[in-house]
């Protein structure tokens, strides 16, 4: 289409315009057309009438054979400026009087042709008989000749009213386009700027205004009526989605009290068991068979081992209730800390340690503390079997945030495993190899989620693992708290 | 050229053309006219049967549409066989040319054309007298033809054939001229204011 990408406004405009001066050419032209033929009838009958009217005055004149009175009745012409030339011949057809006077002789016909008149090159010439009435014989002939500019003038005249009443009409139809095109464009691009904020502000509290009850009007109406559908349903999907997060957070919220309390109530009875344990074996363990000390020796070691996994899930449990203090941190100061108090778990070993510089972290610090506490001493834990172990921490600079990390050279992992290993009590590794609860990773996890950041792991079995987790900038959205 | 002497020229070119028309007019295949006829009296018989296109008869003129249309000769004729000729076979409107010759005056009564012959000079008034009230056009070439009552005079001047043209003699017969052949005469009595 030829208008394809011309704005509608322009379309309607050029549409309307257009079909008027189709129009309005057309009618000028056959008007023209028209006036174009009358005239040239008309011309030839007035023509014809005024040689009549001159051969019948001469009849005398070319009988009687006196020129000087042919030359006068020729010479009332005058009053007919676009006769240019007339003549009149004998009845043996030689020139006997012409007009204008002045002529020469050669300008008209050297004999009389056919009677009639003719158009031809720019003019409109012929020859009529001279008669008198009352005789049968021919006197004589008139010759006259018109230039046609009368046709001429009156085809200027009437071409220049033409272009005044197509400049006019035009005009009109320019003005009366411009504002008959706004019924049209101005609900479409009502609707259009209403369809625009919708789309681009996802607002769907926007109505398009409706204009008429035409065809637009009631498509603004379905457009109004679809945002009005989307936004209840819009609705009504928060609404589920609050209820339903309400329901899921109380029924978190319920299992969390239960952990809480089990995990609380069970450090009683296992206090009693550990404790007792610790006694039989200190009071009276000289007294004891081998065998039972070594038994007691191991109920002693698993209620402590209990009682440290009841301690982390208090921990993990207690996370998820403690409001979050934010605020800038040091990572790089609290990884070389947290690296100097892990000395017990290095005691006898090289540790090439390489802390980087850390760009700084919007967060609570003492939980950040408890993530680099978890991911530092799983990565001393892990590289246990090597001879030289290689631990480092850093940062990675990517468009969005800063991406953290800690790299070790130690056992690894089969990436297979990659999803279990953020899980409570997923443990890759058997107990008897490398020990641990199981909730370490679950904790960091449940840390940089609720600042908002994501943790994930990149391994090969048998040659190191790396952690990598970021934190949202402040002023970042973070997800809402659960509530409590 | 200028106007005038376009005219000059014009009237010294009209003199050779008069005699020329005159003689091509002339019937070749027919038999000389007696002693010669000059071309001025050819001329004048020309005019004899175009004068009478110009003028209008009385519907009284005519007994009916077939009656003849009758030029009559009184007295001395000057044409003789040349008119006869002339005249044959042409009509005026519907009537067929007839040319009749007469001695006396009063057996004239009736013609629509008389031409008064040089042998009447004398005779002149009485002929008119005769004529009075008759639908007949009078045509001479007597001195003072016009004046003394004849309607028209045809009058020889500077080699061409003119006219004096006694508008009133014409009205009192009922006979209406053309304005057009007015227009080229001389009206005898000019009129009066």
């Amino acid at each position: 289409m030829l208008l394809q990408n011309t704005p509608i406004r322009r379309k309607l405009m050029t549409m309307l315009l257009g079909t008027s001066a189709v129009v309005l050419l057309l009618t000028c032209a056959a008007f023209l057309g028209y006036e174009l033929l009358t005239f040239r009838r008309e011309s030839l009958t007035q023509l014809s009438t005024l040689g009549q009217i001159i051969a019948t005055n001469s009849t005398a004149a070319v009988a009687f054979d006196n020129r000087t009175d042919a030359a006068e009745v020729l010479a009332a012409l005058q009053a007919e400026p676009h006769i240019v030339g007339a003549c009149l011949y004998d009845k043996n057809g030689n020139p006997f009087a012409h007009y204008p006077a002045a002529a020469p002789e050669t300008a008209f016909p050297r004999a009389p042709g056919p009677d009639g008149f003719r158009f031809g090159a720019g003019r409109l010439a012929g020859f009529t008989p001279v008669v008198q009435r009352r005789g049968s014989e021919r006197l004589g002939t008139l010759y006259l000749e018109s230039d046609m500019g009368a046709m001429r003038d009156r085809l200027r005249l009437y071409g220049l009213i033409a272009l005044l009443v197509v400049a006019g009409s035009f005009l009109v139809a320019y003005v009366l386009s411009r504002v008959l095109q706004e019924q049209i464009s101005r609900p479409v691009l009502a609707l259009a700027e209403a369809a625009k904020a919708v789309s681009g502000r996802r607002d769907f509290a926007v109505r398009a205004r409706k204009l008429g009850d035409d065809e637009l009007g009631r498509l603004t109406d379905t457009f109004n009526d679809m945002l009005r559908q989307i936004e209840q349903q819009n609705a009504e999907l928060e609404r589920r989605v609050r209820e339903r997060t309400a329901e899921l957070a109380a029924a978190n919220d319920e299992l969390e009290a239960f952990c809480f309390s089990a995990a609380h109530d069970l450090r009683t009875p296992l206090r009693t068991i550990t404790g007792f344990a610790d006694i039989v074996l200190r009071h009276h363990g000289s007294t004891l068979d081998p065998e039972v000390r070594r038994y007691l020796g191991l109920i002693h070691d698993g209620s402590d081992q209990m009682s440290k996994l009841i301690n982390d899930l208090l921990d993990f449990s207690r996370l998820g209730r403690q409001p979050l203090a934010r605020t800038n941190c040091d990572l790089a100061r609290i990884a070389g800390e947290v690296f100097r108090e892990l000395e017990g778990e290095r005691r006898d070993r090289t540790v090439d340690f390489q802390l980087g510089p850390l760009p700084s972290a919007y967060g609570d610090p003492a939980l950040l503390r408890v993530v680099l506490i978890n991911l530092l001493s799983n990565a001393l834990k892990y590289t246990r079997p090597r001879v030289e172990a290689r631990i480092e921490v850093g940062a990675t600079a990517t468009a969005a945030a800063p991406v953290y990390f800690v790299r070790d050279n130690g056992v690894g992992f089969d990436m297979r495993d990659a999803g279990k290993l953020f899980g409570v009590f997923q443990r890759l590794h058997h107990p008897h190899e490398f020990e641990g609860t199981g909730v370490g990773l679950a904790t960091v996890r449940r840390i940089v989620e609720r600042h908002g950041g994501r943790i994930w792991a990149e391994a090969v079995q048998g040659a190191g693992a790396t952690f990598y987790f970021t934190l949202p900038a402040e002023g970042d959205r973070v997800p809402a708290e659960p509530a409590e | 050229m200028t106007r005038r002497s376009f005219g000059r020229s014009v009237r010294n070119a009209l003199a050779f053309a008069v005699l020329t028309i005159a003689a091509v007019r002339a019937p070749a295949a027919e038999p000389p006219a007696p002693a010669a006829l000059s071309a001025e009296y050819q001329l004048k018989a020309a005019y004899l049967f175009k004068l009478p296109q110009f003028v209008e008869w009385p519907a009284g003129a005519f007994a009916d549409a077939q009656a003849p249309f009758v030029i009559g000769i009184l007295g001395e004729d000057p044409f003789g066989v040349y008119l006869d000729d002339f005249v044959r076979d042409e009509k005026m409107d519907t009537h067929p040319i007839v040319v009749r010759r007469f001695r006396r005056g009063e057996e004239a009564r009736g013609c629509h054309v008389l031409y008064i012959g040089r042998s009447e000079g004398a005779a002149l008034e009485k002929i008119f007298a005769q004529l009075r009230r008759q639908p007949t056009l009078t045509v001479g070439d007597l001195d003072e033809f016009a004046r003394l009552g004849g309607m028209i005079h045809l009058v020889v001047e500077d080699g061409r054939i003119h006219f004096s043209i006694n508008a009133d003699a014409a009205k009192a017969a009922g006979l209406d001229i053309s304005s057009k052949l007015l227009r080229l005469a001389t009206i005898v009595p000019p009129p009066k204011r």
